[in-house]
């Protein structure tokens, strides 16, 4: 029985982690370094 | 004709009229104050005309662009094509996109040409995406995403599109997919970082203009639909910001990299802007911007890129390059 209620405990926390993780979402990576130039014609390059 | 005076069609109504070439643009929007506002701003040149979709486009029409909300634009384009006349709409909602490629061949018959999604993303992104993959020998992965929404329907265009099924293409084929959680996607500021998650919104058309792409994904962001923002954008006479950022990954000779281009500008404005110059180019006012052909297209799919964004220059709506880290 309380095996049973450990194992329903884990269960719940991995649950509640991995939930928490998807709401988080996938973060990107942000630009460390450089900009944003404004295309000029009359490649637009 | 312009079918739709609201944020986006106001916008392509001041370009359609800014543009040498264009006679006479007939107004058509049901709220008859909101029409009369439209005009008088626009001068001599524009006028309000009583028209339904249940009556044919008048016979001296040379084009007609519809920015309505969602759920209104195919039985305009099928009065469009009866008559013989080029259609451009800005409409970003799927289905109404659906409904708009099933006149494919019947716009083939009449050889006129509709571009659906002549808007920021679908529409601007699109050429953009173009642009990019032309400079590449193999184009592996698209992505694009967009911040920012016009007007009210736009914004419940949006909240419909994100509350559907994401999907994406892999190899020309449309794969729908579980909603996997939000990314952050950088934009230009000062939009800058927003979080985002992907829609299956525009990705047959972005497919129809870069159909060698291996994969393609588009995303959106959740903008705040609550009362107290629906109020700020409306005592807001500009609209509020909005930004594209395109993402193509490809191949020239050995190297795998990127290029990312990206839009920032006030929503409505661009959208306008896009819808306004594709219209007048489909009217013959504007020559070169968009190749020759019948049947229904997607902008990125008919527009000429450095003829289109030099138009969109000149008008003031400028895209950008990111040059640095390649963001993975």
């Amino acid at each position: 029985m309380r095996a049973l209620r450990r194992g329903l405990i884990v269960l719940g926390v991995a649950l509640i982690a991995g939930g928490l993780m998807k709401l988080r979402g996938k973060g990107g990576v942000p630009p460390t370094s450089g900009g944003w130039r404004e295309l000029e014609g009359p490649e637009f390059r | 004709m312009l079918v739709g005076a609201g944020a986006v069609g106001a916008r392509a109504a001041r370009q359609l009229t800014d543009t040498a070439g264009i006679d006479r643009i007939l107004v058509v929007e049901r709220r008859r104050t909101h029409a009369e506002v439209v005009v008088a701003a626009m001068g001599s040149r524009a006028e309000i005309l009583e028209w339904d979709a249940d009556s044919p486009v008048p016979e001296d029409v040379d084009a007609v662009a519809c920015a309505l909300p969602a759920g209104c634009e195919q039985p305009i384009a099928s009065r469009a094509v009866e008559a013989g006349v080029p259609f451009a709409s800005s409409g970003d909602d799927e289905n109404d996109l659906m409904g708009l490629r099933s006149l494919t061949e019947p716009a083939r018959r009449s050889e006129v040409a509709i571009v659906a999604g002549c808007g920021l993303a679908p529409g601007l992104a699109d050429v953009l995406a173009r642009h990019a993959a032309d400079a590449f020998d193999e184009v592996d992965e698209i992505g694009i995403a967009r911040a920012g929404t016009a007007g009210d329907a736009c914004v419940a265009t949006a909240t419909r599109a994100l509350r559907d099924r994401p999907a994406e293409m892999r190899d020309g084929i449309y794969e729908e997919s579980r909603r996997r959680g939000h990314e952050l996607v950088w934009f230009p500021e000062p939009i800058g970082a927003r979080e985002c998650e992907r829609v299956a919104t525009g990705l047959h058309l972005l497919s129809g203009a870069v159909p060698d792409a291996e994969r393609i994904t588009v995303r959106l962001a959740r903008d705040e639909t609550g009362a107290r923002q629906r109020w700020l954008r409306r005592r807001d006479p500009e609209g509020s910001w909005g930004a594209v950022r395109i993402e193509v990954w490809g191949r020239r000779g050995a190297a795998r990299e990127p290029i990312v281009y990206g839009v920032i500008e006030r929503t409505a404005i661009a959208a306008g802007t896009v819808l306004g110059v594709t219209t007048a180019a489909l009217a013959g006012a504007l020559p070169g911007l968009l190749a020759p052909s019948a049947g229904v297209f997607g902008l990125g799919a008919i527009a000429q890129p450095r003829a289109f964004l030099a138009e969109l220059s000149r008008r003031g709506v400028k895209a950008a390059i990111f040059e640095g880290v390649p963001v993975v």
